[in-house]
């Protein structure tokens, strides 16, 4: 059942290739808010967009998209309110800016010239220099000036920060902040920094193995986890539920515990969001 | 569509000026045979395109765009015909302007049939490059144009042998179109279903 308060919503979708496997993803993107998918190189990050933009077909499970299912035949028509960044940008490389801006003009109905200038002037991209000039930086700043200029509702950015410095992430993160104070606009954002996701996500999807682990108001996520340092003596004592994951060393061991489930006499410190994602694979490990 | 064929503009003037060049000098040479090849490389138009995209991994940004596979399959057909027109176009003034100075300059109707040449032989090609990409898809084209010049030579020698065999010629004026036609629109329907099965 399609919610249209929400951007994005996945019902158990999945995918195989043979060797791998996307299975039941469950996923939703409330309207207004940014969702970072974590995961690995190769847990189903870019499959899972390239499902959610109906460049591959699922076996199973439905996808809708701004409240459209994205099998319906609108949905071509509907791309023109989703602004996509892939890994990489993708522009033949003997294009420059001006034809890039002519080209996409021609494409989106709603493209906003005056906004793609201005971008292009924020970010200082040179106007005349064809593509295959570009640094990574200046490409990457190129695909998101162009998913931003057609005035979309929805961002969907896969990878868009991996590869650059973090002056750059750093000016990227504050447009995307930007973007999202309009409350009728969302973004779906994979990437490996975990700080990045730290920083601009209301929500948190961790993908691992193409299996979703969780999906989480990243608040709440923080707040449900701890990290304690502790001896094999006191990881018995804890409650056998609390523990989610466990990292040992020559120095004695740092466990991911649930807060809730922990007695506050233990020193339990607050948990990145990177402690959670290596716990959560690492308990795995241990189990 | 606009957009996707203004981006193929972009790259192949930008890419292929030499080539675009040696169209125009054959559509402009006076003879039949000239006329052929300028539009075949016009016709081949569209594989170097693709082959850019390739390059550029164009097809993944495109499937995110607000394009159908449709829209995407038949700008590559467009553009070909866009180019096998213009060229066949640049030959027929040619060889009308030739024909005032030069005897046996090459009829204007070459240009026409050269025109469906050039449209057939993408109606054959295409499919295939759409499935398998454009390296493998270029051996089907060499193929193709090895099967047309020994057919050609072979209907040379008949003609020669026997100028009988000339009254083909008016059917082959009429078939040529038809063909032109029918294999195209079939051949657009089987691009967008492999295209759609290489990608989904």
């Amino acid at each position: 059942m399609t919610n249209e308060n929400n951007a994005l919503e996945l019902h158990h979708v999945t995918r195989s290739f043979g060797d791998f496997t996307l299975q039941d993803l469950s996923l939703t993107l409330p309207t207004g808010c940014i969702l970072g998918l974590i995961g690995e190189n190769g847990a189903g990050k870019s499959t899972a967009i390239r499902l959610i933009m109906n460049n591959l077909h699922a076996d199973s499970g439905e996808i809708s998209v701004l409240g459209l299912d994205n099998q319906s035949p609108a949905f071509s028509s509907l791309k023109e309110d989703i602004g996509v960044v892939l890994d990489e940008a993708y522009f033949p490389e003997v294009l420059d800016i001006k034809q890039v801006e002519k080209v996409m003009a021609s494409t989106y109905t709603r493209w906003d010239s005056a906004l793609f200038t201005d971008y292009i002037n924020r970010f200082e991209l040179p106007w005349k220099r064809p593509f295959k000039d570009f640094s990574r930086g200046m490409k990457m700043k190129l695909a998101i000036t162009v998913a931003l200029s057609h005035q979309p509702k929805l961002l969907i950015l896969d990878e868009a920060t991996s590869g650059l410095d973090p002056i750059v992430r750093d000016e990227i993160l504050d447009i995307f902040a930007e973007f999202t104070r309009n409350e009728h606009h969302s973004i779906l954002i994979s990437s490996h920094i975990l700080s990045d996701l730290e920083k601009i996500c209301d929500y948190v999807a961790f993908l691992h193995k193409g299996r979703l682990l969780f999906c989480e108001e990243k608040d709440q996520l923080l707040d449900s986890y701890g990290v304690m340092a502790c001896t094999s003596d006191q990881l018995q004592e804890l409650p056998e539920d609390a523990v989610v994951g466990v990292e040992r060393s020559h120095y004695g061991m740092r466990v991911l515990v649930k807060r809730s489930k922990v007695s506050s006499a233990f020193p339990v410190e607050k948990a990145t969001m990177e402690d959670i994602i290596l716990f959560q694979v690492k308990g795995e490990k241990n189990a | 569509m606009k957009g996707l064929l203004l981006k193929d503009l972009y790259v192949l003037v930008k890419q292929m000026r030499v080539f675009l060049f040696g169209v125009l000098i054959f559509a402009v040479i006076p003879g039949s045979n000239m006329t052929i090849f300028a539009v075949v490389y016009a016709a081949m138009m569209p594989y170097t395109a693709l082959a850019y995209d390739e390059r550029s991994h164009w097809d993944q940004l495109a499937g995110m765009m607000p394009y159908s596979i449709k829209d995407i399959v038949l700008s590559k057909y467009v553009l070909g015909w866009l180019f096998t027109a213009g060229a066949a176009a640049l030959s027929i003034i040619a060889s009308i302007l030739e024909s005032h100075f030069i005897p046996n300059a090459g009829s204007p109707l070459s240009g026409a049939l050269a025109f469906c040449v050039g449209v057939i032989t993408m109606a054959i090609t295409l499919p295939p490059m759409f499935r398998f990409g454009v390296e493998k898809g270029r051996m089907i084209f060499i193929l193709l144009v090895v099967v047309i010049a020994c057919g050609s030579a072979g209907l040379l020698s008949e003609t020669v042998q026997s100028p009988s065999s000339l009254a083909i010629l008016p059917l082959l004026e009429l078939a040529l179109p038809v063909a032109a036609v029918v294999l195209s629109v079939a051949s657009v329907w089987l691009s967008i279903r492999l295209y759609a099965k290489q990608h989904r």
